[in-house]
């Protein structure tokens, strides 16, 4: 059995997928980017496959993609994390009866994408270079609030009053702000609300700048965050999808076009097999019709006309 | 920053010598010494080592450049890396625009300079006096008239012409002064289609002239003006035929050596510039004969627009060459906007001349500083189908307004032509060059499944 990879090395996580000849999603790994992306990426793809039981051989194609693509020589190739977001999300996207505009909050931007419907990008913006509105945010916040990512979602939905407005749209001015908020005595689950609307409404405007069209697919890390997930669909107002594991699109997405471009190399070479084999064909029938000097219409190679 | 090229091209010590030959000719031996023994100002090394990854880049990323290039390669080395004096003939004048009419300059018996600037390392000393939203371009330049040790080194200027275009550089006239520059105000209307900013833009233009004569002493004469249009003429000549190497596909010319080419004539010497451009297209005949390529078949064809990417500051089109796009034209001031169009004289007279001149430099210009501007998008679809363009990378510096807002307009007449666009807010430092990278890379592929679709 051939498999195809697809690994995602972003700023934050590392995610890993695999694909059968199917194109049909095997397994799927998720680690800490770390400092050394390069070693940690290597070893997240060898913790699959082990646990995938598939031999390294088997895999046929890998694509990287993410921040630390280019640092990733072993891949056959390198794609950016918008294409590879696309077609990810595209193939996700079917069973819920198709996406068209993809949301993508990252550990260190967020994107919005839009898509035709085979998967290709038609349109993207992407955030300046500006942690405001990203998974930082998120883990600045919680930092300050001291608690875990995880239960961000929980407080959200936990707050007794409604969500505090949060002002400040860069990261290290809001982490003045929440304490501020925090000293003047006010909950943290209103603190955290209130932060999920100032993403969502940055993110919001993000999107319409890309435009909206049918439902929206929102992935990346951040999209694990119910909190986050309930502010967004509120100020998007529109059917939102979220995969089940929002962090690994973009991987399963370069797992897919590994597949694809694996199958298109092989077809290009048969095809280019095929047409050596049928010009040899051709030389050695003119070969055996040769009878000298007038051998023909077509000629032979030593009698060419 | 430093490091490997240090070590293959001691450049830091190459750049201690100007100045010595400069002040007259001690002994050769005795120089090197000290030029070890000093240590090098600070500014002079970060420049020159912004200067050097720029070239690195534009030379040793792409296989098989032009033999040609290499004058221009080599004048970069010697004017930014080494920081060689610029030999300019007589009286010295600065422009910060290309709305000063240079044919007025040379006609006159002076040498014009372009002063618009590209470096990081004076961006950063522009910052230091400048509101913190200003655009690089214009911190960028103060920064370096205002720096101790400017590079590129023309020496004393005799007058700066400051065009009123955005509202940056009109104030920066004053900061110019305050540095004890020369400035002229060469007064620019704000609409161009009117009669009445015709009439107003050919008056500035004269006195203009009359700016040039106090300072040069010699007077505008039919003969002067008619010899100094033919010499720019050449230039423009040479120009449009280099441009039209690049409508060949697969591409036979690099957009970052036509930057380099165009960014060149900023400073360069006027004929010399002509020689090695005519001596360019020569060769780039040649290659188009025999159908060298200088980037692959399947390589998106992009339209450059916005803010203009001046040396070293080629971030944005080198990314794009880099990641596999060909930059086949462009709508920048910094290029195809300088030298694209050409003075046409009715009379061979000096007013009539003059006005000609005063046209050539209002009429056809899509600067977005005019109110209105529907010129830009025509010229923007009309190079994106002679050259057959697959996309349009269109730069904003932040902080220039004009270009920022225009981005609107712009993108709707593209998008109305189904023509992509990628949009980029950007600045002169290097830091978001990894964000930009997976911006661009991400544009060229959409562009290649495009076509694949259509096909």
């Amino acid at each position: 059995m051939n498999y195809f990879a697809g690994l995602d090395i972003g700023s934050t996580a590392i995610k890993v997928a695999v694909v059968d000849e199917d194109g049909k999603l095997v397994g799927v790994h998720v680690t800490p980017s770390g400092s050394l992306f390069y070693k940690n990426a290597k070893e997240a793809f060898e913790t699959l496959l082990a646990e995938l039981g598939i031999e390294r051989a088997q895999v046929r194609y890998l694509i990287a993609t993410g921040y630390g693509r280019k640092l990733y020589k072993d891949a056959d190739d390198s794609i950016s994390e918008i294409t590879a977001n696309g077609f990810g999300a595209h193939e996700v996207g079917k069973a819920f009866g198709g996406v068209r505009t993809i949301i993508n909050i990252g550990g260190q931007d967020s994107k919005a994408i839009q898509i035709d419907g085979r998967g290709g990008v038609t349109n993207f913006v992407m955030n300046d270079k500006c942690a405001a509105g990203t998974g930082r945010f998120l883990d600045v916040a919680a930092r300050n609030l001291e608690i875990d990512l995880e239960e961000l979602g929980d407080y959200h939905f936990a707050a007794t009053a409604g969500p505090l407005s949060i002002n400040s749209t860069c990261t290290v001015f809001a982490e003045s702000e929440i304490i501020g908020l925090l000293a003047q005595g006010h909950g943290k689950g209103e603190i955290i609300s209130g932060i999920h609307y100032s993403i969502a409404k940055r993110t919001a405007r993000l999107a319409k700048k890309v435009g909206l069209e049918d439902r929206v697919y929102f992935d990346g890390g951040p999209a694990l965050n119910k909190g986050l997930v309930a502010a967004l669909q509120e100020e998007i107002g529109r059917e939102m999808v979220v995969p089940e594991r929002p962090q690994t699109t973009t991987a399963f997405g370069a797992a897919v076009l590994a597949r694809a471009e694996f199958f298109a190399e092989r077809a290009e070479r048969l095809a280019e097999e095929k047409e050596a084999m049928a010009q040899d064909a051709i030389a050695k029938a003119v070969a055996a019709h040769c009878d000298g000097p007038q051998c023909g219409p077509v000629g032979c190679a030593s009698h060419a006309h | 920053m430093n490091g490997p090229f240090d070590a293959k091209r001691p450049h830091l010590s190459d750049a201690k010598k100007p100045h010595l030959i400069e002040a007259a000719a001690p002994p050769p031996a005795a120089t090197v010494v000290t030029a070890k023994k000093e240590p090098l100002p600070f500014g002079r090394g970060k420049q020159a080592q912004e200067a050097e990854r720029t070239l690195n880049h534009i030379v040793d990323d792409f296989d098989d450049n032009p033999q040609a290039m290499q004058y221009f390669y080599e004048l970069f080395r010697k004017v930014y890396c080494r920081g060689e004096s610029i030999a300019m003939e007589g009286v010295r004048i600065g422009t910060t625009c290309i709305h000063a009419p240079e044919e007025l300059v040379y006609a006159m018996g002076a040498t014009p300079v372009r002063l618009c600037n590209g470096s990081y390392h004076y961006d950063q000393i522009g910052a230091e006096f400048m509101p913190a939203k200003s655009c690089s371009l214009v911190k960028a330049t103060l920064g370096m008239l205002n720096s101790e040790d400017p590079v590129p080194r023309v020496g004393k200027l005799d007058l700066i012409v400051n065009p009123t275009t955005c509202d940056q550089k009109k104030k920066a006239s004053a900061m110019m002064q305050d540095m004890g520059h020369p400035v002229f105000d060469l007064e620019l209307p704000n609409v161009k289609e009117s009669e009445a900013s015709r009439v107003y833009w050919r008056r500035s233009v004269k006195q203009f002239a009359e700016a040039i004569r106090g300072v040069t002493g010699k007077r505008l004469t039919r003969k002067n003006l008619r010899a100094a249009i033919a010499r720019t003429q050449r230039a423009e000549r040479a120009f449009r035929v280099l441009d039209g190497f690049r409508l060949a596909s697969p591409s036979v010319f690099l957009g970052k050596d036509a930057f380099l080419v165009v960014n060149a004539y900023f400073f360069d010497d006027l004929d010399r510039w002509c020689d090695a451009v005519e001596a360019l297209n020569i060769e780039l005949k040649e290659r188009l004969g025999k159908a060298v390529r200088a980037a692959q078949k399947k390589a998106p064809r992009i339209i450059f627009t916005g803010s203009p990417p001046i040396f070293p500051n080629l971030k944005l089109p080198l990314l794009i060459e880099r990641s596999g796009g060909v930059v086949v034209s462009d709508e920048t001031c910094s290029a195809n906007r300088m030298l694209y169009d050409m003075t046409a004289v009715d009379e061979w007279l000096v007013n009539d001349m003059v006005d000609s001149l005063a046209d050539k430099y209002l009429k056809p210009c899509t600067c977005p500083i005019f109110t209105k501007n529907e010129d830009r998008r025509r010229r923007l679809l009309e190079l994106v189908q002679k050259f057959q363009a697959d996309g349009v990378v269109y730069q904003a510096f932040s902080g220039c307004q004009v270009y920022e807002m225009e981005q609107r307009s712009v993108a709707k007449t593209l998008n109305e032509n189904g023509v992509p666009l990628l949009y980029v807010e950007t600045d002169y430092s290097p830091d978001d060059e990894g964000q930009l990278s997976t911006r661009v890379e991400a544009f060229l592929e959409s562009i290649k499944t495009r076509k694949r679709n259509r096909a």
